[in-house]
């Protein structure tokens, strides 16, 4: 194993392979506070990818209500318990991660779902954590409480999928960062579907090879971001491209979220992956439950978020969400506008910080008519 | 279909017989020359070929390695008429694996011939560099589509119920370019030519390894075979070429793999042989 570094736990690590990062690495907010769970995500990558034989169980992209939703069953309960807990040390991770807890003989500590485990994409769905009893109130962070978690494949820093592979089949592009399975020489060992701990990679029994999200690469490499981001009805995902913490640029809208404000965070950090979809953590789920998931900087990122009203920045570039088809790599923004723009700073979309208010009187002068609302 | 299962018992019974028959034991494998080479693993012409007993170890040399180890031995019988050579495998499995899905793997065995029969011989574990080596590779479920199982996801997950697939859409004319070329669109592996499952008319598959991880299609498919399943386990056989080297007065190497399909085997989770000698014996 190589020594390589994750930033998202403060340390150095083990990885098979040495570190390479790519030119840029694709990578995505999503911000749970919005999700309404409509599934309109799953659909629109179920639609585009995954309608054929063999990939009638696949969700490239699924949203399960947390604490209780899980697909395919259990995946992160499965891990955590393997892993056997971890400290924190500040920011700095001090438990082992799935790579330098790998049994003998195995690349990387991992769990075998079964067949029936992909059978319930729906299990506790809108379940609630604990009971609301007869005269209680709501504060935050609620009593009882469950929120959505949109996931697609993380195209981590430092897959395990692709560590897993005996044969190599699995490669992150060099130009983006994508993590693809080469449909031309897996031969379905199913090594990375045990290997993911996210549990992103789905064996098709029909082909017999192994399938996952591509991050809609032909869309990506035009400039575009993937099907479930922009259609999306609750806005919450953006997509773009991280750079390392000491790079980051404030002006690109992912390095802002991720780096600067800190107010999106990695899921399960702890794994050793640095996964490269950060979540705006729900601000109603007591933190301790959202530490486990998030890592430590969970407190943090809740008090920000929680003070965007106060804060045009953040507030403004969370309202870019769900603007434009177009990947975003700069913003920026002049008063009440936040502008979207490209790499060589075009922009793309401007979005008022607060819509405009119009006020149609049901009596209209001109027309001399009543206006009545249709339903 | 009385008859069908009338045939499945001569067949089994031809079978067990075939099993329980004390066959002469031989410390390496000896193809007996014959005018023709039976690919049917119930053939008669099996019954009076010398046995070698493979003793299979578990792949710990590379990652991900087999801990457990699972079938012990593989027994092995081999016929040729010159230009073709078959070998018959037969181990004990106590369950039958051969549908394909996520969590679940088929039963399997390979035949590992070196690619050069020159000296020295490759490593037994898939080879080295410059050393390669051959490999024709069976599969339960590919024996399953031979046989006859279609490729629906019925045909594997029974209870399964399917609301509609984009390419069967009734305004897409059956068979149509357009209508293969959108179902080809959600089979990227079938679209690479890369034919890991669905309809197969072969269940056996040429490879060549220049070692661990390098597994590649033959440049050409020169071997076939057929498997049944027997009251204890597999009776396989495989048919190709006679190797390189093999004649009546030279000998060369052959390994054996299996795979066992409930115990989670497949790729280099599998048990293996090292190389036995390979000779050829009987009238030229
Ligand atoms: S989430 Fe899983 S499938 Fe995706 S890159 Fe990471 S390890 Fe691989
Ligand atoms: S489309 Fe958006 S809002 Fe709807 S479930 Fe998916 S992520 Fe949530």
């Amino acid at each position: 194993m190589a020594r390589v570094y994750n930033w998202q736990i403060g340390r150095e690590m083990s990885y098979w392979y040495p570190e390479s990062r790519p030119k840029r690495q694709f990578a995505a907010v999503f911000d749970t506070n919005k999700c309404i769970a409509c599934q309109t995500c799953t659909l629109a990558c179920k639609t585009t990818w995954t309608s054929g034989k063999g990939q009638e169980y696949m969700l490239w992209n699924n949203v399960e209500t947390k604490p209780y939703g899980s697909y395919p069953l259990a995946w992160d309960l499965e891990l955590l318990e393997v892993l056997n807990g971890g400290r924190w040390n500040g920011r700095t991770y001090e438990g082992e991660t799935i790579f330098e807890s790998a049994p003998a003989g195995a690349r990387v500590l991992s769990w075998r779902p079964a067949a029936e485990d992909y059978a319930y994409p729906n299990v506790g769905e809108d379940d609630c954590a604990g009971q609301v009893d007869g005269g209680a109130g709501f504060s935050l962070p609620h009593m009882a409480w469950f929120y959505y978690l949109a996931r697609i494949c993380n195209h981590c820093t430092y897959p395990a999928c692709l560590a897993s592979c005996p044969r190599g089949s699995i490669y992150k592009r060099p130009e983006d960062g994508i993590v693809l399975v080469d449909q031309g020489r897996c031969r379905g060992y199913q090594e990375c579907v045990k290997g993911c701990p996210y549990k992103k990679v789905y064996f098709n029994p029909m082909t017999g090879t192994s399938e996952k999200c591509i991050a809609c690469f032909p869309k990506v490499e035009t400039g575009l971001q993937p099907q479930c981001f922009v259609n999306c009805i609750g806005k919450i995902r953006m997509a773009g491209y991280i750079s390392r913490p000491e790079a980051a640029r404030p002006d690109n809208p992912i390095d802002y979220l991720v780096h600067v404000r800190k107010v999106a965070l990695p899921l399960y950090p702890q794994f050793g992956l640095e996964p490269n979809v950060y979540y705006i953590p729900p601000v109603h789920v007591p933190p301790a439950f959202l530490r486990q998931m998030f890592g430590p900087g969970v407190d943090d990122a809740i008090e920000t978020y929680r003070n965007a009203p106060n804060d045009p920045d953040l507030a403004g570039l969370l309202a870019l969400f769900g603007s434009s088809e177009s990947v975003m790599m700069r913003w920026a923004r002049r008063g009440d506008e936040i502008v979207g723009a490209d790499d060589r700073g075009t922009p793309l979309v401007r979005v008022l910080m607060r819509e405009p208010v119009h006020v149609r009187p049901a009596f209209d002068r001109l027309y001399q008519i009543t206006r009545t609302n249709c339903p | 279909m009385q008859r069908v299962i009338g045939a499945v018992l001569v067949l089994g019974i031809t079978a067990g017989a075939s099993c329980q028959r004390a066959a002469t034991v031989t410390p390496e494998v000896v193809a007996v020359r014959a005018a023709a080479v039976p690919e049917d693993p119930g053939d008669r012409a099996w019954q009076s070929v010398p046995e070698h007993v493979a003793r299979l170890l578990v792949q710990d040399v590379v990652e991900p390695r087999l801990l457990q180890p699972s079938t012990p031995e593989v027994r092995v019988r081999a016929i040729t008429d010159g230009s073709l050579i078959a070998f018959r495998l037969e181990w004990a499995d106590a369950e039958l694996n051969d549908r394909p899905g996520p969590g679940r793997f088929a039963d399997g065995c390979a035949v590992q011939l070196p690619q050069k029969s020159a000296a020295p011989a490759p490593d037994p574990q898939m080879g080295q560099a410059g050393h390669g080596v051959q490999i024709a590779f069976w599969r339960a479920d590919w024996q399953a589509s031979v046989d006859g199982r279609g490729d629906s996801i019925t045909d594997l997950y029974p209870n399964a119920s399917i609301d509609h697939y984009p390419f069967d859409a009734p305004s897409l004319e059956r068979g149509s370019e357009t209508q293969t070329k959108m179902a080809r669109r959600f089979a990227p592996a079938d679209a690479l030519g890369n034919r890991r499952g669905g309809l197969r008319s072969s269940a056996v598959e040429d490879l060549i390894a220049e070692g661990p991880g390098t597994l590649g299609p033959a440049p050409a498919s020169v071997s076939r075979g057929r498997g049944v399943r027997t009251p204890t386990g597999w009776l396989v056989v495989i048919v190709r070429p006679v190797p390189d080297g093999l004649s009546p007065t030279s000998r060369t190497q052959v390994a054996f793999a299996v795979w066992e399909g409930s115990a989670e085997e497949a790729g280099s989770r599998k048990m293996r042989s090292g190389w036995a000698g390979l000779a050829m014996r009987g009238p030229s």
